[in-house]
C-alpha cells in the first residue's frame, strides 16, 4: 500500500508496530470473547460465562496501554500524515473494541439467567448472527493492520446481514412472547442478546470508517460512489 | 438517515486559510548555478499577508527561491534565472527593474544574526537612511515602532546606544527582523531564522511572524517541519529543484497528495 516504505528512524516503525500488535490483540480477545459468550449461552455452560466476564479486565488494560502508548508515540516521535491518522486511529479503534468486549460481558452474564431455556427458533439464529458480527471485527481490524480501505468497505457491506437477522430475531421473539407471557422473561433476555450482536456490527462498521480514513486520508461518506449506509 | 435535518455547526479555526490575493507569482522559474539548474520550472502564487512555508530536503532549491525573488544570486556573475517573479504586476527578474527598489520591498532574514558592530539603534536605523531623508525624531519612532514590532523593545529601550554584539542570539535574530521591517518592506524572507537558536527565542520569533502576517507577505525556508506546521498557512515541498505540492499547510501534514510529500513529511526519506 501507500506506505510500504520504512521510516529512516527504525524506532519509530518498531513503535507503530507495536500499536498495531496492540490493537490486533484486542481485537482477537473480543472475538473470542464473543464467540465464548455464544458458546456458553448455547451450551449452557454457567462456569464458562463467568471466565468471559472476568476475562473482559485484560480487555481494559489493553486499552489503557494502547492509549499511553499512543500517546507516547505522539509526544516522542511527531507522527504526520498517514502515520498521524494511523495513531488517531489506533486510540479510537482500541475504545470501541473495549466496548465490544462489554457486549460479550453482557451476553455472557445472562447465561445464568436463561439457564433452563428450551430449544426456542429465534436461539438458533443467534450463533450464525454472532458468527457474522464477529466476522466482521476480525476482517476490519486486519484491514486497519493492512491499511486496506477496500477491504474496509466490505465490511461495512456486511452489515445489513447482521441488520436482518436482528429483524427476524425480534419478530419471532415477539410472536414467541404473545403466544405465552410466561416466555417474556427469556425472550426479553434473548432480545437483549440480539441487540448486543446488532451493536458489534455497528461498532465493525465505526471501526472500518475509522480504517477508511487512517489509509486514505478522506472519510468514507465523502467516497464517490455510495454512502457507507 | 436524513443529514439535510441535522445542522452542524463548526467554528473555523483561527489558522484556516483565507484566500488573499497572490503577492509573488512564480511562473516557469529556472534557476541555474553555472550549468547546472538548482530550480525547474517552479510556478506558484505566495499569497498576500500570510505565511508560505518552504519545506524539503537539503539541496532542493528552497534557499535558492528565496535568493532567487531578491536577486541576491546577481552578486554572483555565473548564476542566473529564467522565468517569470511577478509581484504587483512587475516582473522583478527583469534587469530594468531597479534593484534597490526590489530590496526595500523584500527584506530578509538570514539563518545566523547579522547584526552590524555598532549600537543597537543604529542597527535598526542602517536601512532607513539608506532609503528615506528623515529627521532623527522621526528615525527614533522608526527605530522605536520597528523594535516593537519585533518584540524587542521592552528588552532594550534602556540601552539603544549599547552594541548589538552584546545582545543574545535570539535578542539579536530579532533585531535583524527589526531592521528587515524598519524600511517598511512589503515581503519578508526568512531562511531559517530560527534554526540557530533556543527553543524559547525560536517560539518568540514564531509568535512574531503571526504578528507580522497582518502587515506582510512572509516566505519561511525551514528544516523544521514542526515550525513549518506551526506558523504557515501554506506549505510548498520542493524535491531536486522541483515543487512536488502546494496547499493549505493542514492539508500537507496530515493528507498530503504526492507520494515525495508523504515519504518526507512522515520521515520516510532515502
Amino acid at each position: 500500500m501507500q506506505q510500504s516504505r520504512e521510516h529512516t528512524l527504525k524506532a519509530f516503525d518498531e513503535d507503530l508496530d507495536r500499536l498495531r500488535a496492540l490493537i490486533s490483540q484486542m481485537g482477537g480477545l473480543a472475538e473470542h470473547a464473543i464467540g465464548e459468550a455464544m458458546r456458553c449461552l448455547m451450551q449452557r455452560d454457567v462456569d464458562g460465562a463467568q471466565r468471559v466476564v472476568a476475562d473482559d479486565k485484560k480487555l481494559d488494560r489493553l486499552e489503557i496501554e494502547t492509549e499511553r502508548q499512543a500517546v507516547q508515540l505522539i509526544a516522542l516521535r511527531s507522527p504526520m500524515a498517514g502515520d498521524l491518522r494511523d495513531v488517531v486511529a489506533a486510540l479510537k479503534i482500541s475504545g470501541v473494541v473495549e466496548r465490544i468486549g462489554d457486549y460479550a460481558k453482557n451476553v455472557a452474564k445472562r447465561v445464568p439467567l436463561l439457564e433452563n431455556v428450551g430449544k426456542i427458533e429465534p436461539l438458533s439464529l443467534l450463533p450464525e448472527m454472532a458468527r457474522i458480527a464477529t466476522g466482521m471485527v476480525h476482517d476490519v481490524l486486519d484491514a486497519f493492520v493492512e491499511r486496506d480501505a477496500a477491504s474496509a468497505v466490505a465490511v461495512c457491506e456486511r452489515d445489513a446481514a447482521v441488520d436482518d437477522f436482528y429483524d427476524s430475531v425480534f419478530r419471532t421473539l415477539l410472536t414467541h412472547m404473545m403466544e405465552n407471557p410466561h416466555n417474556i422473561g427469556q425472550s426479553a433476555h434473548l432480545l437483549f442478546v440480539a441487540k448486543n450482536l446488532e451493536r458489534v456490527g455497528d461498532h465493525a462498521t465505526n471501526i472500518a470508517e475509522m480504517v477508511y480514513y487512517a489509509a486514505t486520508g478522506d472519510h468514507m461518506a465523502d467516497r464517490p460512489g455510495k454512502s457507507p449506509r | 438517515m436524513n443529514d439535510s435535518a441535522v445542522e452542524v455547526r463548526i467554528e473555523t479555526p483561527k489558522r484556516a486559510v483565507v484566500d488573499t490575493p497572490v503577492k509573488i507569482d512564480l511562473r516557469n522559474v529556472d534557476f541555474y548555478y553555472g550549468s547546472a539548474p538548482a530550480l525547474r520550472n517552479v510556478t506558484f502564487g505566495v499569497p498576500a499577508n500570510s505565511v508560505t512555508a518552504v519545506i524539503g530536503p537539503s539541496g532542493c532549491g528552497k534557499s535558492t527561491l528565496l535568493r532567487t525573488i531578491n536577486r541576491i544570486y546577481e552578486l554572483y556573475p555565473e548564476q542566473r534565472a529564467e522565468g517569470e517573479i511577478v509581484i504587483d504586476g512587475r516582473n522583478v527578474l527583469e534587469s530594468r527593474y531597479p534593484l534597490s527598489d526590489l530590496r526595500r520591498r523584500v527584506g530578509m532574514v538570514f539563518q545566523k544574526p547579522t547584526p552590524f558592530a555598532s549600537s543597537i539603534r543604529s542597527n535598526v536605523a542602517f536601512g532607513l537612511s539608506y532609503y528615506e531623508r528623515l529627521s532623527k525624531s522621526e528615525v527614533d519612532d522608526r527605530v522605536e515602532d520597528a523594535l516593537r514590532q519585533a518584540a524587542l523593545w521592552d528588552e532594550v529601550k534602556d540601552k539603544l546606544q549599547h552594541s548589538a554584539l552584546s545582545l543574545s542570539g535570539g535578542q539579536q535574530q530579532r533585531l535583524c527582523i527589526a531592521r528587515t521591517i524598519a524600511v517598511k518592506p512589503e515581503i519578508v524572507l526568512l531562511d531559517e531564522a530560527t534554526s540557530a537558536l533556543d527553543p524559547i527565542s525560536t517560539a518568540k520569533i514564531e509568535e512574531l511572524i503571526q504578528e507580522l502576517r497582518e502587515r506582510y507577505t512572509i516566505l519561511i525556508v525551514t528544516h523544521n517541519m514542526q515550525q513549518a506546521a506551526r506558523v504557515s498557512q501554506r506549505t510548498g515541498f520542493f524535491h531536486l529543484g522541483e515543487l512536488i505540492e502546494f496547499g493549505p499547510t493542514s492539508e500537507i501534514f496530515t493528507n498530503p497528495r504526492e507520494q515525495r510529500t508523504r515519504d518526507y513529511i512522515t520521515g520516510r526519506y532515502g
